[in-house]
This record gives C-alpha cells, sequence and structure tokens, in this order.
C-alpha cells in the first residue's frame, strides 16, 4: 500500500516493517526527474545533461563556448569606439616596420637589431647561471665541515640576492664597480655588467631549484652509487645530477623565460640599446606604441619555440623517470 | 537541452556585440572638447564664456607637466608660483583667455604617459616637448611658443672642452634624455662612431656625466646654461649647434578644439613682445656662447 | 690481500674466494651500537660470519636489519662498536669506505636502477669508473653475467621498460660486476608483485650454491629455510637468536622467536 508522502508516479516505496515509519530507503533526493525511475530503476547512472553526455558532445560544447567568448571578445575589441585609435596606436603596421627597422638619424633604433643584443646576453648569462648556480647548490648540499665556511656564505649569497630588486643590483654593479676605479674590473662595457648582475642574481634563484631537484632524487639512488663504491664525485656527476637536472627542467624554464625578460633592464644603464629601449626610444620620438607591439612579438617568438622544446624533453624523458617502482 | 547551450553561446556573441555598438553611440569622453563620433558643437568664438565647454574642468584652465619640473622651465619644482619660462607662459596663456591665475589648476603628466591614446586629464601640456610631424599624428600640437637650441655640455677640463672640430666630436660617447630631439641630433648631424647612451630622464643624463659615463651630453640651451651654471658648477657648456628650427608646443589630445584658442593667444604674445621678455627674464639666453659646428 | 682484477675470462659467478686471514672470518661485528638521534637502533650487535654462508636476517621492521647492513657496506657510520672484514677493520678512520664498498655489493629494495641508462650501462657504470675497467672490458663482463641470468636481451632496455623483478635481477648482477667478497641484499623482494619473487630468489639460490658469501635480510621464510646456513632473528636492535634453520625454525629457544615466527607464519610468508 502505498505509504505516507509517496511522490510521483513509478515508485513503488519498500515495504517497512511493522510499527515503523514508512522509509523512503537510500533515495535522500527523491526519484529521479528525468528518468523518472526509483532508486535502481531507469538508469540511474546516466548523465543528467545531453550535451556531456557523449564525447562528441562534449568536444562540441567546448570548442563552440570558447569561440563564443573569444568572438565576443575580439568583437568588444573591434567595436570600442576608441578601437580605430588603440589600433592605429598599437598595431600600425606601418609604424612597426619602421620601429623594426630603426632610423638613428630621426632618433630611434632598430628593434630588431636590438632584439640580438637580448638574445646574446640571454645566452651568455644563461651559461654561467647554469654553472654558478650549480656550483652554490653543490655547497649548500654538502655536509662536510670543511666547507662550513663557504655554505655559510652561499646562504647569505642566496638570501641577499634573492631578496634585493634584481634594477638595483644592476645599477650597483653597473654603475658602482667603474666608480671604484679598480684595474680591469672597472673598465668593463656596459653590457659586461648587466650580464654579470643578471648572472649574480639569478644563480640565487637558480640555485634553489637546483637544491630542489637534488633532494628529489631518491635515496637509494645514491646509495646504491655508493655501495657499488663510486666516488662522491663520480656518483653525483653520473647519477645524481643527471636526475636532479632532468627533474628540474619545467622550474628551469620558467627562470630562462624570466631571464630573456630582465635582460631588458640592463638598458637602464644607458649605452646597451636591447629592444625594449629601442621600442620606448621609438615610442618617445614618434608618439606612436607599434614599437612595444614589435618586441612583444619578437620575445614571444623566442619563448614559445623556448617552451615547446622543453615540453618535447618533458615528454621523452617522463618514462625513464619512473624506473624502479613495479 | 544542447539547443539551450548553443542558445546561451550565441547570446554571449550578441552581448557582445550589443554592448559594442551601444558604445558605439555615446560619445567618447562624453564631452565637445575633441572631435569624435557623437560631437558636433564647433568652437565658435574664443571668449571665456565659450570655451568653457571645451574645458577639461569648466571654470579651470588645467595645466600638465612632468615631475619633476626642471629649471629654468619652472622654478623649485613648482610650477604654480608662476616662475620659469614655461610656468609664465602658462599663465601669460592663461590670462588671454580670460583666466585668473588663481583658475590655473596644475596636474603632473610623465613625459611617457602624455602621448597615449585615449582621453586626457588635462587641457594641454607644457613640458619642453618638440613638435615634429610625426608627432602631430597622435597628438595635436599648438604653435610654437620657443624656438629651440642644441647645446653640448661636458665638464670643465675635459677633452672635448678643448677638442671638438667635427671629427673630433665623432669620437665621444654622448649622453642623450630619451624623448627629445637631442639624440635624433647627434645621430643626424655627429655621426659618431659610438653609440650614444641614452637615459629615462634628465636626471640620469646628469649622474652620467659627473660619473664620467658619458663625454657630453646634448640638451636645448638653456636647459644646459641652468646646468652648467647652476647644478653642476664643474660643467660647462662647450657651444650651441646651428639653428635646428625647432619648436616647443603646447600638447592637446588629438582633435582638441581649444587649441585654435590657445594658438591666437600665443600669436598675441609673440606680437606683443611678451614671450621675448619672458625668455630674456627666465632663459638667460646668452648671444655669447660659441657655435660649434657638427 | 691480493685482489683480483677482471681479465674478461672469469666465469661468470664469481668462483668462491679465498678464506679470510687470521681468524678466516668473512665478517666479524663487534658490539655495534647505532643510534639515530634519539632512536637507539642496534643495541650491541656480535655476529661472526664465515666465507661462503649464507646468513639471512629475519626480524620486523624496524628490528634494525636494514641499518646493521648498512654499517656493513659502511653507509652509516656506527656510534660504537667494530667491523673487521676478512681480517682488516674497516671501522678505523683512516680506512677509506670508497675501497671498502668495492668489495661489497649492496641491493636494496627499490630504486636501485639508474633510470636514465640502459641496462648495460648501469651495469657497467661502476667498473669503468670504479675499478678502471676498459668500455669494452666492462661490457664482455656484463653481458656474460646478463646471458648467464636470462637478462641479455634486455642490455640496450632502459630500466622502465622491465619488470620489478627483471630490474632487480639487473640490480644484482650489477652488483656482481664489480666481483665483490660479500653480498649484502635488503628485503630485494619485498616491494616485488608475488609472481615476480620467483625469479629473483633463483638468482639468490645460484649465488650461494656458488659459494658466495652473502647477508640477506628478508620476509620469505620459506626460502631462508631453504637457502641460508645460519638465520640469525633481531628485535628491537639485539639478535636475538641465531641458528641452522631447522632449529631456529622447528624449535626455536626464545619466547619472543616464537611469537615473531608464529605471527610470520600466520601472515602467510611461511
Amino acid at each position: 500500500m502505498p505509504a505516507e508522502g509517496s511522490t510521483s508516479a513509478g515508485v513503488t516505496p519498500l515495504p517497512s516493517a511493522p510499527g515503523l515509519p514508512p522509509a523512503i530507503v537510500g533515495s535522500p533526493g527523491g526519484p529521479d526527474p528525468v528518468t523518472g525511475g526509483g532508486l535502481l530503476g531507469g538508469d540511474p547512472f546516466r548523465r543528467r545533461s545531453r550535451l556531456f553526455r557523449t564525447e562528441r558532445g562534449r568536444v562540441v560544447t567546448s570548442t563552440v563556448s570558447t569561440l563564443a567568448v573569444l568572438g565576443g571578445i575580439v568583437t568588444a575589441f573591434l567595436l570600442a569606439p576608441g578601437s580605430r585609435q588603440v589600433r592605429s596606436v598599437f598595431f600600425n603596421a606601418h609604424d612597426m616596420w619602421r620601429a623594426f627597422i630603426g632610423d638613428p638619424h630621426t632618433g630611434f633604433y632598430s628593434v630588431g637589431k636590438g632584439i640580438l643584443l637580448n638574445i646574446e646576453m640571454f645566452l651568455v648569462a644563461e651559461v654561467l647561471i647554469l654553472v654558478l648556480a650549480l656550483v652554490i647548490a653543490l655547497v649548500r648540499q654538502s655536509r662536510s665541515p670543511v666547507l662550513f665556511p663557504l655554505r655559510m656564505l652561499a646562504i647569505a649569497y642566496v638570501d641577499f640576492f634573492r631578496g634585493v630588486p634584481l634594477i638595483l643590483v644592476i645599477f650597483a654593479i653597473g654603475f658602482g664597480l667603474p666608480a671604484l676605479y679598480l684595474p680591469v674590473i672597472s673598465y668593463q662595457s656596459a653590457v659586461v655588467y648587466g650580464v654579470g648582475a643578471l648572472v649574480i642574481a639569478y644563480s640565487a634563484y637558480v640555485s634553489e631549484v637546483y637544491r630542489a631537484g637534488l633532494n628529489s632524487v631518491p635515496f637509494s639512488q645514491i646509495a646504491s652509487a655508493r655501495s657499488l663504491g663510486l666516488r662522491p664525485r663520480t656518483a653525483l656527476r653520473y647519477v645524481v645530477l643527471p636526475q636532479a637536472v632532468r627533474t628540474i627542467i619545467p622550474p628551469l624554464l620558467n627562470d630562462f623565460i624570466s631571464l630573456q625578460k630582465d635582460t631588458a633592464l640592463v638598458a637602464v644603464l644607458g649605452v646597451v640599446i636591447e629592444a625594449n629601449r629601442a621600442a620606448q626610444i621609438f615610442s618617445s620620438t614618434v608618439f606612436n606604441y607599434s614599437g612595444f607591439t614589435v618586441a612583444a612579438i619578437l620575445f614571444l617568438l623566442l619563448t614559445i619555440p623556448l617552451a615547446r622544446f622543453t615540453d618535447h624533453l618533458i615528454a621523452r624523458d617522463r618514462a625513464r623517470r619512473l624506473a624502479g617502482s613495479t | 537541452m544542447i539547443f539551450r547551450r548553443l542558445a546561451v553561446a550565441v547570446a554571449v556573441v550578441v552581448a557582445g556585440t550589443g554592448l559594442g555598438l551601444a558604445g558605439m553611440s555615446v560619445p567618447s569622453g562624453a564631452s565637445p572638447r575633441t572631435e569624435g563620433p557623437g560631437n558636433t558643437a564647433p568652437l565658435r568664438s574664443c571668449t571665456y564664456s565659450a570655451i568653457q565647454p571645451f574645458l577639461y574642468s569648466p571654470g579651470h584652465l588645467t595645466v600638465a607637466t612632468d615631475a619633476p619640473a626642471y629649471a629654468p622651465w619652472f622654478e623649485h619644482n613648482r610650477p604654480s608660483d608662476g616662475k620659469g619660462y614655461e610656468s609664465a607662459v602658462a599663465y601669460a596663456v592663461a590670462k588671454r583667455l580670460g583666466f585668473k591665475p588663481s583658475q590655473v589648476k596644475w596636474v603632473v603628466e610623465t613625459f611617457n604617459a602624455s602621448y597615449a591614446p585615449g582621453p586626457k586629464h588635462f587641457d594641454f601640456d607644457i613640458n619642453e616637448i618638440s613638435v615634429t610631424k610625426t608627432r602631430a599624428k597622435a597628438v595635436t600640437f599648438s604653435s610654437g611658443y620657443y624656438t629651440d637650441e642644441e647645446a653640448l655640455v661636458a665638464l670643465k677640463g675635459s677633452p672635448i672642452t678643448k677638442h671638438h672640430t667635427p671629427a673630433a666630436l665623432k669620437t665621444y660617447v654622448y649622453g642623450a634624455e630619451i624623448g627629445t630631439t637631442a639624440l635624433q641630433y647627434i645621430n643626424s648631424r655627429i655621426h659618431p662612431i659610438h653609440t650614444p647612451a641614452t637615459f629615462t630622464t634628465l636626471n640620469d643624463v646628469k649622474s652620467a656625466l659627473v660619473d664620467h659615463r658619458i663625454a657630453a651630453f646634448v640638451t636645448d640651451t638653456p636647459t644646459a646654461q641652468y646646468i652648467a651654471t647652476t647644478e653642476i658648477k664643474h660643467a660647462t657648456v662647450i657651444g650651441q649647434f646651428p639653428v635646428s628650427n625647432q619648436h616647443y608646443g603646447l600638447l592637446f589630445q588629438k582633435g582638441d578644439r581649444l587649441v585654435k584658442c590657445v594658438d591666437k593667444a600665443i600669436a598675441v604674445l609673440k606680437r606683443t613682445g611678451v614671450l621675448h621678455r619672458l625668455a630674456k627674464k627666465y632663459l638667460r639666453v646668452y648671444t655669447s656662447i660659441p657655435v660649434i659646428k657638427p | 690481500m691480493s685482489q683480483v682484477a677482471g681479465t674478461g675470462t672469469e666465469p661468470s659467478v664469481p668462483a668462491p674466494r679465498e678464506t679470510g686471514a687470521p681468524d678466516g672470518r668473512a665478517l666479524r661485528i663487534e658490539g655495534l651500537h647505532k643510534s639515530f638521534g634519539a632512536n637507539h637502533v642496534l643495541k650491541g650487535i656480535d655476529l661472526a660470519v664465515d666465507p661462503h654462508e649464507v646468513i639471512c636476517l629475519i626480524g620486523a621492521s624496524g628490528s634494525g636489519k636494514s641499518t646493521l647492513l648498512r654499517c656493513v657496506d659502511l653507509l652509516e657510520t656506527i656510534d660504537s662498536g667494530r667491523i673487521v672484514f676478512f681480517g682488516h677493520e674497516i671501522t678505523r678512520e683512516e680506512v677509506d669506505e670508497v675501497l671498502v664498498r668495492r668489495q661489497m655489493g649492496m641491493v636494496f629494495q627499490a630504486y636501485n636502477l639508474f633510470p636514465h641508462m640502459r641496462v648495460l650501462r648501469n651495469v657497467t657504470l661502476a667498473p669503468v669508473k670504479a675499478l678502471g675497467l676498459s668500455v669494452r672490458e666492462a661490457e664482455e663482463r656484463a653481458m656474460a653475467l646478463l646471458g648467464r641470468f636470462g637478462l641479455a636481451d634486455k642490455a640496450g632496455d632502459y630500466p622502465d621498460r622491465l619488470s620489478g623483478g627483471q630490474q632487480q635481477r639487473v640490480a644484482i648482477i650489477r652488483a656482481l660486476a664489480m666481483r665483490p667478497r660479500l653480498m649484502l641484499l635488503d628485503e630485494v623482494t619485498s616491494a616485488l608483485d608475488p609472481e615476480l619473487v620467483g625469479e629473483v630468489l633463483d638468482v639468490i639460490r645460484e649465488l650461494a650454491s656458488g659459494g658466495m658469501t652473502m647477508l640477506i635480510a628478508t620476509h620469505e621464510m620459506g626460502f631462508a629455510r631453504e637457502i641460508a646456513t645460519r638465520i640469525v632473528f633481531l628485535e628491537d636492535g639485539v639478535i636475538v637468536e641465531e641458528g641452522p634453520p631447522s632449529q631456529l625454525f622447528d624449535a626455536p629457544a626464545d619466547d619472543r622467536t616464537r611469537r615473531f615466527l608464529g605471527r610470520a607464519v600466520g601472515a602467510g610468508r611461511g
């Protein structure tokens, strides 16, 4: 017989024990409104929305909604009242070309040539940073009492250069060193000081990334290497470092993309006409920001391939890292 | 159900378009100051009352300049005391337009922002800005209120003070402030073999000279003189370069209507000798500065 | 003590070594104490091992089996006591532990193989870098060993392509490539799926029958009974009881041993 509170048609409440209130066992929300079945009647596990039910449906939905949002944004941009002016100030093809080529006689320099300077600085700095940061990380990881003072120095170094803003470091080195009139050191070009400052500052950050990588190598790897009778240096070089480095490729890449852009800061030393500074000079001479757009595009052309290549390296290595687990 | 979702997606696109179209019918900046889609009111006369609707803040003349405001264009970094060439010119223009000095309001606008697109929050910007054709595409300039000459500043006793033949001039490392025509001048007339150093502000240029990072820098003659006589005592103006025919102009938002009236005011100030008198008073242009050829 | 360098034509499984000088023991552990901070793990271990003996260490987790093996391999510094290896006291300060470890082979429970190197390189790395063999000699030795245990076709693979059992077998081979005098196996089958355990035990069996001196920490009671010359039962950092398998398993003298075996058998590892 139907119990109290029984709901829509199709529900057959379970018989309840005498003396006990009627139970609608296990269906707290009532029967499924879509299928209309009871607890195990109909298809209780079927997805509610038709749109998400099939793989194809999900793909179509996500594509359409993505296009719709992007389309909305582009439309809003193109139809905004100030759109024409913004486009001519930021995306003016003629000015972008002029900025790319440069014209010192009119008072501005080539952004295209400037980016070569960024690349040069970035490549040199990157190599030096990878080396210096590794040294710092190894010093910090060492446990021998002989290296204690160096270890303390390394900790202070990392704390200091991670704390001080990079631009101040560039100023201090780029303006301070020449003012000291030290032999050789005070007579370098601004690019040398700029790259030096980048190396000193970034090594502090990257050394921490190395440490994370070194700590991530399972201890039994080191133990295996030691038990085979390999010297610590050999174990480090052939067993630990290769694994540590493979683990930290993503954060390393992050730091290097940052580095690519931070090369722009070297321009504060004055004589370094890299891409951003060239764009800045262009914009203030011509009153047009299209130079910055060119610089941005050039930086993207640098960063994106690097990111894809790194993804490729990671994917190729992923399987090998998991040896040892059954 | 898929239709419901599609309908939502379409609605987003339609809404975006609709907002855009709706936006178009609202005049930009909602002011008659600039030429824009919804704005047709012409500026018929330059009387005090006629220009009110075309002001940024009616009842006031809003003037912008950079901070710090350098001498001898301003004094003590206080544009509002009317001293310094540009400060005085601004008040003179205001007076011709019918404003009392107390109605002139000063705001800060950095040089790099002054030419950004979009509505400005001032009536005009006075900041030693050279008028060029290219720049006039992005902003509107008044007629010139000062003809700019470029001069060369170096430290006393440095090699360039003795050796500045055209050939010798090529060998030095020069400094220039970004956004000035100095860089163009150095590259197009002097043709140095070393790329000149560029600095974001004039203060950076001065430090570079004092720290011996540059041999000399180029800037306009009044500024050069002020620096050499007052700010950096051991600096000297080596000479002026020949006439360049560059002018400083007041900077307005592109399409601003007020500029017509301002140009009339400037013409009057020129004709009546006010500009010349102010230049003599504040810029102390010495005709005894030697002219050096690049 | 003479070193026997590889000549490339040695039999794949090392021949039994000469007996240790003066007292003939392969290994003598005396009064070994080891603490980790406040945790006193080994509380005075005394153990003597003759050449060719196979000692199986049994005991619960935390009893100190792993720590003991690691102390023997000089991976840990001991707090007090001494270890004498083939007549040489290796716990003296002036001993270069790296040289000692080259004469002992140790295999751990998991993550043994170097994942970024192929199997062959895993096996040849130490002989080349530590023993100074040429790459060719090392590879000949490695291929002989791999072939002996049926893994020659895996030489060019990366470890992740091998099953757990194959990886552990390679790990043992890698240790053997150093021609050690003593093998230390620390629960090498504990992390394996049951069906892979057998192939590893086969390798150990073969080593034992070849006369290799071994210290094996294990949970595999049945295997221990079969292969050990002596069973050593550890609990709470002390050797509670030791003896031949038949004695220890069938007639344990100590209550604690009995309790442990009862639990172990009950858990199905007997």
